[in-house]
């Protein structure tokens, strides 16, 4: 896949090799990995910098929740990680690829194989029902038919929806279409689940069966990556990173 | 429970900084649609479309006008000029004929070179017959203007039209109504016989019908002619009637008139006109070689002279003379009536502009999860396209019926082409596309983050 370029591009470049980032059975063992990220907002006169130089790396199967209060990059930082957007300064290394310096349509590829979105209001389509919806990805990851609704329903099934795939969000509960969500994150087998307050229009209770999923997905191997303001919800995630204006404040392993 | 998609990456990837290439190339490489993407995007077009019915009319509406407009045009066009086609083609296509003059002159200096050439004359005919192999039947014809009387009835030019022999009539391709065509043995012992036109029994015989004028006599250039037919009517062509003439049998013409004797004071031209026929159509060019090749060497002319000296002539003239100076009216009728598709189009664009705001949020999230600039533009276009293709279509069904209407109050011959059908569709297809392209292109440009912002 990726391995020709990178042997190409060490010896072009002359840089350094990190070998200790890959596992002895060949898996790229660190996911993530962000090296000084800048990003710039060019707001005519001035010019604004959301994210002044943040480093972090993210391993296979870690459980991150990033936080921050709202205007200190946090969002900016989750749409880098996502792939909606790309660093101004910086290199962005996800599962190997060099991502930074991509145009649209290879961000919409990335996106569609490496990054499963859940997101606070669902962002479902309306006029879908629940397996349509899971398998959007699918479909523009060219998945034929027959294969697409297998892989749909199985990620319905991990969230325990199966029964109500025929059905419309707006005939769901806000939990129901939040699962629906993190099915059609998932059904893709992506590297990361990136979360953007995935409880945050929900209420307690349900906010709590959410967290339970994220909990049971982490623990089957996924990656997950949780960005929220709650710090009661960062809480349940084994590492947190604070941002304040733009920079890494704290990167903290909680448990 | 997923596996890693990362598992697929042998040997394993070294992790490096440096130069980005390959991937993005790698990525380019994909197929440029996806089927699964065209699909998805055919469905949810077709979704959208149901949705919105009210405005989904109104757009259709736009394109249906538009595409009436053109298919009533093209076809009622196209029956009119069937009718000039067949009102013209009554020699039938295996019939050409040589004369002094082409039948169309376009200007004063043709008419001058025309005039100075030989007559054509009855030698040049008899020559042709004995010459041209491929030749099937052979007659001649001679037209002339007279006055023409019976009882106080009066006219002053009427056509008079000798020919021989009488299988002239099938050339001619005129049928009889009433009484019969003269028989060869009274034509050529000039028999003072006549057949006439169906304008000749209303104009002369008053209150008589064509079977009672049979056998009555009527003056033309001052001789009696006994009539013996009346020629089935062949209608008016341009507002001219084609049915008030008398026809007699040439050697008669020849014994009352003369043939240079009657030039002037009758209007004749004191020329021929020969008529060829082939047996079938495939025989006519042969015929025309060996005609043409009898004429000009009877005029000492070669084939590298620019002027024959005769003229060989097919109703292709009349035809041809008939499309060249309709063709131009025809196509800007044809872009008036398109000018409505044009409309229809803008109708479209708006609608897919609204289209395009209304559903940004659904842009945005195709985006966030995969969905590339051209799912997106595919989605829109497919959107536009269908519509207007939809519209083509009921727009070819009421434009046909239009036309149909109109042929029926006016009478001609309706023709319903394939042709203009597919033309229908497939213009208002390109309308969609064209419409469409500029919305489809501002939403697959959006920004995925703006676009997931969006309420």
């Amino acid at each position: 896949m990726t391995e020709a370029t990178i042997a190409t591009s060490q010896t072009s470049a002359g840089v350094v090799a990190k070998p200790n980032l890959v596992s002895a059975d060949g898996k790229v063992q660190v996911l993530i990995a962000m090296q000084n990220i800048w990003k710039t907002y060019d707001m005519g006169a001035e010019k604004v910098h959301a994210l002044h130089g943040v480093s972090f790396e993210v391993k296979r199967g870690e459980y991150l929740a990033i936080t921050g209060p709202s205007g200190s990059g946090k969002s900016t930082l989750m749409n880098l990680i996502g792939c909606l957007d790309t660093p101004s300064q910086g290199d962005y290394w996800l599962n190997g690829k060099n991502v930074s310096e991509m145009d649209d349509d290879e961000l919409a590829r990335i996106r569609n194989q490496e990054v499963g979105f859940v997101f606070q209001t669902f962002n479902l389509l309306a006029r879908a029902t629940a397996l349509h919806n899971v398998e959007l990805p699918l479909i523009y990851g060219g998945i034929p038919s027959a294969k697409r609704h297998e892989m749909a329903k199985q990620a319905l099934t991990e969230v325990d929806l199966v029964d109500r795939m025929m059905h419309r969000p707006n005939e769901l509960s806000g939990g129901q279409r939040q699962r629906v969500a993190i099915a059609r994150a998932l059904v893709n087998h992506p590297s990361i689940l990136l979360a953007d307050e995935p409880t945050g229009a929900l209420d307690t209770a349900t906010s709590y069966d959410i967290m339970n999923l994220f909990e049971k997905l982490y623990e089957d191997g996924n990656t997950i990556i949780l960005v929220t303001h709650e710090r009661d919800i960062a809480a349940r995630a084994r590492r947190i990173i604070s941002i304040r204006d733009g920079l890494i404040e704290k990167d903290e392993q909680i448990k | 429970m997923f596996p890693s998609s990362a598992s697929e990456i042998k040997p394993p990837p070294v992790y490096a900084l440096g130069p980005r290439v390959s991937l993005s190339a790698r990525i380019r490489s994909l197929p440029f649609f996806r089927l699964a993407a065209v699909w998805e995007a055919f469905f949810v077009a077709l979704a959208s479309l149901r949705q919105n019915k009210l405005r989904t009319a109104l757009t259709l509406i736009g394109i249906i006008v538009g595409v009436t407009a053109v298919i009533a045009v093209v076809t009622i066009i196209k029956g009119l000029d069937q009718t000039v086609a067949q009102t013209f083609s009554s020699q039938g296509s295996t019939v050409f004929t040589i004369s002094k003059r082409p039948r169309v002159i376009t200007s004063r200096e043709e008419f001058i070179k025309y005039n100075k050439r030989k007559d054509i004359t009855e030698d040049d005919a008899q020559a042709i017959f004995r010459l041209c192999t491929a030749c099937w039947r052979t007659g001649i014809a001679a037209n002339d203007g007279v006055p023409v009387k019976r009882g106080n009835q009066k006219a002053d030019a009427v056509q008079l039209r000798a020919i021989t022999p009488s299988a002239m009539f099938d050339i001619d391709g005129v049928t009889i109504d009433a009484g019969r065509f003269w028989s060869d043995t009274e034509g050529n012992s000039a028999h003072e016989v006549c057949v006439v036109g169906s304008d000749i029994v209303t104009n002369f015989f008053p209150n008589q019908s064509a079977e009672q004028t049979i056998g009555e006599d009527i003056w033309a250039g001052g001789h009696r002619y006994r009539i013996v037919g009346v020629l089935q009517p062949l209608g008016k062509i341009f507002g001219i009637s084609r049915d008030e003439r008398i026809l007699i049998p040439f050697p008669t013409y020849k014994k009352d008139f003369g043939l240079n004797v009657a030039r002037g004071a009758f209007n004749t031209t004191g020329s021929l006109v020969v008529f060829i026929q082939t047996q079938t159509a495939s025989q006519l060019e042969a015929a025309e070689d060996q005609v043409r090749a009898v004429m000009r060497n009877r005029r000492g002319k070669t084939f590298k002279e620019e002027d024959d000296g005769f003229a060989l002539e097919t109703e292709d003239v009349f035809l041809n003379l008939y499309s060249s100076a309709t063709s131009n009216i025809y196509l800007v009728t044809i872009g008036v009536a398109a000018i409505s598709l044009v409309v229809g189009g803008i109708v479209v664009m708006n609608i897919m502009l609204v289209s395009v705001t209304e559903r940004t949020k659904e842009i945005g999230i195709r985006k966030a999860v995969g969905a590339r600039r051209r799912d997106i533009l595919t989605q829109f276009l497919i959107e536009a396209v269908m519509v207007t293709a939809i519209g083509g279509a009921f727009g070819v069904l009421t434009g046909f019926g239009t036309a149909w209407l109109i042929a029926l109050a006016i009478g001609f011959p309706l023709l319903f082409s394939v042709w203009s059908a597919v033309l229908g569709v497939g213009v208002s297809s390109v309308v969609g596309v064209v419409s469409g392209l500029w919305p489809a292109w501002r939403a697959a440009r959006l920004d995925p983050i703006e676009a997931l912002r969006a309420e």
